[in-house]
């Protein structure tokens, strides 16, 4: 038995960096040699990760009596670039449109030693992961941010706002934003909102598969949204993802009637209370509404924006206290109400109370299509007196933005109401067909 | 020769990610089509397997039904690691004397020929170090894996393979062993021992397809090949030896070329469309219309030695060919084989004279509507003559029905496997092992030993009953008190021979309660022992039931008082014989009286019915 304290030797491996080829010897004599990759966060105690010479990655559990050798003298470097040096797209005339990059899943590759995720940032290296970019025509990348999109805050909706109306000034002819998904619907209602005069499409784009993957959506989400940022029929702000679980045909969302509405399915994204505006079928762009046509431009941004809103999802049980608590400091809430817009009527004391104090207090409905209704049942009666806005068949999330967005415009409570249920982006049905949306 | 093998067996524990059923299913229900991409490794070259693969631009459809869920749809993350599956898989380690690894990572393997959704095979290595020991020899046990089956292929079409969900996801157990097999027999031998301890775990699936096999062979100055996906643990010898043979063939056919100083030049291909315009029939019908091009390279010193030379089974026209629909082309004509195909021997000489080519010189040509599509083919084609410069170029080969292999596509590289993020690793903790070794389940040989013991049936039998994978049915059925000797008999001839006289028929497989009821008829008397063959065969032939069965087989109302009717007939009929020849005259009676009595008696029965009545006719005489 080794006089050696019990964590020297895990404290020397665990040390080792990444890369270096090792021997470890049990007591029995037994062997274990791999290269050490990095420790997963979910490994057990003292146990070493080892890339084997098969390629397996396997966990050893690292006793006080084991014994290790370094089978090499530097550490091997476990990846090499060799990628082209980088090179912009050509200069020149001609039509091109513009990839902003904002992180996420679409914007991400696994590492493939470590399976770490890494973000993708120079614009060679997109291109060479996405050689299908520039089938149509010249894009140019514009990074933006580098975040997953639950990290984006409603600050950054107007930094990218900015951005879509530089880069439309600078030429381009449509506009495609990479973007994580879990926030993609809620950053395409507020693009929609903050941005004006737009003199081509602007497309928000994501995967739901990263792109290290063989069976990634990223890369033909990708270019249906290229195809679509090139149509010169669209000058508005669009979502262009899968429509079904083929990798053939895709749908195009108006960017305030796009929800996503499922956590892992390529086709999660759905416009609701109607059919999307078009598809993509192939290479080709079909649209089967009317769609705003782009103008002249220059495209704007209409800000500002305030933050101090709020968004509330009634449940029962939900307690007044913690409801008014919730709109302390809000300029502005908006409830996801059950049914046709209602909540308990033991939450009208708190309304009525920030309604006095200039709180503008907005309803939706949780059921995620249809409208909103208050005069149906007496609470919505209630509601409407204590001086709630029904907002239609808006998403919570889409009011939410648009709330943001009416609060950076006016200090009048008044004033922001109209903004609110005034049509800004083609964002109310004002009709609902017998056809199931879903 | 050295042959090492990897036996991938499913498992019967649901699928191993998702729950599943791990059950085949002709029911579909939704389909969808996808396409897949050779993803770009991190700063390194894309996989060259993988690369070929994805070069051939396919779209790939996919069936899904009950057997599938959005797990196998690449729609939803994978679920934890099905336990049971890892408690088979270790259960083997153990019994294999292999070390269990500390914290299992799983691993997703890049596989872009569409058979798994995702991209990747989902692959842990479980123990290494194992050791198998068959007939006095050792034999090492590199690896157990435990991983995910790939998707069924059910349909292919140009530009198009259509694959069902049902089979992606049914956990397999990976077994390697070390390249120290030294014959074909050998490799069945190590097979079926694999395949007996694999079911000695009592949770594999049954059936064919459950249990695949790749053989990685190498022969002396030749390269590894690996013939993958054997199905048939008894056609492994035929699949080594034709690999040998080949491996031979290529290297005596390297020094022809040789000799001839043959070579592959890297001219690009001519368009000879023209020549072709007036073919009436046959592949290059339609030349110069639709954009159907014909292209053609030259292969000095080939003439000859692309068709069979000595008549040898295997051909490198058809290797150069297989290359060339590696490309999604039918196929490619080689001068060896012309005239053919409607291409007249003026078009030859033409094709000659444009090419300048010499006597020795061979030609090879293809025909498509996509130009690039036909010289990606003839390329492909060249490179596999450039191969046959050198030997045996090291690949992956399907195992053809005839007992031959195809070329399907390189040996894949080594790097290509990466974690499967959406699974954390999973600890193998010593009380984990410490229960599993407590619950082993019994080892072949020690099975074997305890059915002789307990049912006193000789080796033999015992052998057929644990190797044929019949144990458990021969425990059931011996359980509820029919005599071991008549269900070994069933299970290892009555059975077989039903099978094997309805090839091309759905294997029938009778439920434990109509084996059951069949042996309770026997036992009863209501048929013989020799019946039972024609009892499962009318089974296996659509009767309802048992009862069923032996009315159609015509084995009722066949009594004892019968049964000595025809016999004193048949005696009566023969007096003279028999009181000629006496006992002698037993043997051809028999046969006329089994041949009526069809089945419907015991043998035992007729023949001391017969000796009897012979014996009174005797009497008679003398008396």
């Amino acid at each position: 038995m080794s006089d050696t304290p019990a964590s020297d030797v895990w404290k020397e491996l665990s040390a080792l960096p990444t890369g270096r080829h090792v021997e470890i010897t049990d007591p029995d004599g037994r062997r274990w040699s791999g290269t050490v990759v990095p420790r997963h966060d979910f490994s057990g105690d003292r146990v070493l990760q080892l890339k084997l010479e098969s390629g397996y990655n396997i966990g050893v559990r690292i006793e006080p009596t084991f014994r290790y050798r370094l089978l090499d003298s530097a550490p091997t470097p476990v990846a090499s670039p060799s990628r082209a040096p980088p090179t912009a797209s050509p200069p020149g005339a001609g039509a091109w449109i513009a990839l902003l990059t904002t992180g996420g899943t679409i914007a991400s590759r696994v590492d493939y030693e470590t399976g770490g995720v890494r973000p993708v940032k120079e614009e060679r290296e997109i291109l060479d992961f996405f050689p299908e970019l520039e089938a149509s025509g010249r894009v140019r990348i514009v990074p933006v941010f580098d975040r997953l999109s639950e990290d984006l805050v409603p600050d950054d909706w107007r930094v990218l706002a900015e951005k879509v109306a530089a880069t439309f000034a600078a030429g381009a002819r449509g506009i495609v934003v990479a973007h994580g998904t879990d926030t993609l619907g809620f950053t395409a209602a507020a693009l929609s909102f903050l941005l004006v005069d737009l003199p081509g499409p602007v497309v928000l784009v994501g995967a739901q598969r990263s792109p290290d993957r063989p069976s990634s959506d990223g890369a033909s989400n990708l270019r249906a949204a290229v195809e679509v940022a090139h149509d010169s029929r669209i000058g508005e702000v669009v979502v262009v993802m899968h429509a079904g679980p083929s990798d053939d045909r895709f749908a195009i969302h108006r960017g305030t009637w796009v929800r996503k509405m499922h956590s892992s399915r390529r086709d999660a994204f759905r416009s609701r209370n109607g059919p999307p505006l078009g598809t993509v079928d192939g290479n080709k762009v079909e649209l089967h509404l009317p769609v705003r046509a782009p103008v002249a431009g220059p495209a704007r941004v209409d800000g500002p924006i305030d933050t101090r809103a709020g968004l509330l999802w009634f449940y029962p049980g939900l307690t007044p206290e913690r409801a008014a608590r919730f709109a302390e400091g809000c300029r502005g809430v908006v409830l996801a109400g059950t049914g046709l817009g209602h909540v308990g009527a033991d939450q009208l004391g708190w309304i009525r109370a920030a309604t006095a104090r200039g709180v503008v207090v907005a309803m939706t409905t949780q059921c995620l299509e249809g409208n909103v209704e208050p005069y149906v049942y007496s609470t919505g009666r209630e509601l409407l007196r204590a001086g709630v806005v029904y907002l239609g068949d808006l998403l919570p999330e889409t009011a939410y933005a648009k709330m943001v967005w009416a609060l950076g415009h006016s200090s009048d409570p008044e004033e922001v109401a109209k903004l609110l249920t005034r049509d800004r982006a083609g964002e109310f049905h004002k009709r609902h067909g017998p056809r199931d949306p879903s | 020769m050295k042959a090492g093998l990897e036996v991938h067996q499913q498992l019967a524990v649901g699928k191993l990610f998702c729950q599943c059923p791990a059950e085949l299913t002709e029911e579909v229900s939704d389909a969808f089509t996808r396409s897949l991409r050779a993803a770009g490794g991190e700063n390194r070259s894309v996989d060259v397997a993988a690369a070929l693969q994805a070069s051939r631009g396919l779209v790939y459809r996919y069936e899904a039904g009950p057997s599938s869920c959005l797990v196998e749809m690449d729609e939803e993350p994978p679920h934890p690691l099905n336990e049971a599956a890892l408690d088979t898989a270790l259960t083997l380690a153990l019994m294999l004397h292999a070390r269990p690894v500390d914290e299992i990572e799983v691993m997703r393997k890049i596989v872009v020929d569409g058979s798994n959704t995702s991209g990747f095979q989902r692959t842990a290595l479980v123990a290494v170090d194992g050791v198998l020991e068959v007939s006095g020899r050792r034999y090492s046990i590199p690896t157990i894996c435990l991983e995910e089956d790939a998707a069924r292929k059910v349909r292919e079409s140009p530009g198009e393979v259509t694959y069902r969900l049902d089979r992606l996801g049914i956990p397999l157990v990976e077994i390697a062993t070390g390249p120290e097999i030294t014959s074909g027999a050998e490799a069945r031998e190590v097979a079926e021992e694999i395949g007996a301890l694999l079911r000695a775990t009592r949770h594999v699936r049954r059936g064919i397809g459950t249990i695949r096999e790749d053989v990685n062979v190498s022969t002396e100055g030749g390269h590894r090949v690996e013939v993958k996906g054997v199905q048939e643990l008894r056609r492994i010898q035929e699949y080594v030896e034709g690999e040998v043979a080949r491996q031979k063939f290529l290297l005596e056919l390297r020094d022809a070329l040789l000799r001839r100083h043959a070579r592959v030049p890297s001219d690009p291909p001519r368009d000879v469309t023209d020549l072709f315009r007036e073919v009436p029939s046959g592949p290059f019908a339609g030349a110069g219309r639709g954009g159907q091009v014909v292209l053609v390279v030259a292969l000095p010193g080939f003439a000859g030695l692309l068709r069979s030379p000595g008549g040898h089974e295997e051909r490198l026209g058809r290797e150069l060919a297989d290359h060339a629909r590696s490309a999604g082309l039918r196929g490619l004509v080689h001068s060896d084989e012309l005239p053919a195909y409607g291409v007249t021997e003026t078009i030859v000489s033409e094709v000659r004279a444009r090419l300048s080519l010499a006597e020795d010189d061979a030609f090879v040509m293809v025909t498509d509507r996509s130009v690039e599509r036909a010289s990606v083919a003839l390329r492909r084609a060249l490179d596999r003559a450039r191969a046959a410069l050198e030997g045996v170029p090291g690949e992956t080969r399907d195992p053809l029905p005839d007992g031959r292999t195809r070329f399907s596509r390189p040996l894949p590289g080594r790097d290509r496997m990466y974690p499967e993020t959406d699974i954390p690793p999973i600890p193998i903790t010593a009380e984990r092992l410490r229960r599993l070794r407590a619950e082993l389940p019994e080892r072949p040989e020690e099975l074997e030993a305890r059915l002789a013991r307990s049912h006193g049936l000789p080796g033999e039998v015992v052998r057929q009953l644990v190797y044929g994978d019949l144990v458990g049915r021969f425990e059931s059925l011996a359980a509820k008190g029919h005599p071991a000797g008549l269900v070994a008999r069933l299970l290892t001839q009555d059975l077989p021979s039903v099978l094997s006289g309805r090839e091309g028929v759905p294997a029938f497989e009778p439920a434990l309660e109509v084996l059951d009821a069949v042996l309770g008829a026997a036992e009863a008397g209501r048929i013989a022992k020799e019946g039972v063959p024609t009892v499962l065969g009318a089974l296996a032939a659509g009767a309802p039931n048992v009862e069923a069965a032996i009315e159609r087989a015509g084995l009722t109302g066949f009594s004892r008082d019968d049964l000595v009717a025809l016999v004193r007939r048949v005696v009566e009929a023969n007096a003279e014989m028999v009181r000629a020849r006496g006992e002698a005259a037993f043997s051809p009676l028999m046969g006329d009286v089994m041949r009526e009595v069809r089945g419907r008696r015991d043998g035992r029965e007729v023949s001391e019915t017969l000796h009897a009545e012979i014996a009174r006719v005797r009497s008679q005489a003398t008396g």
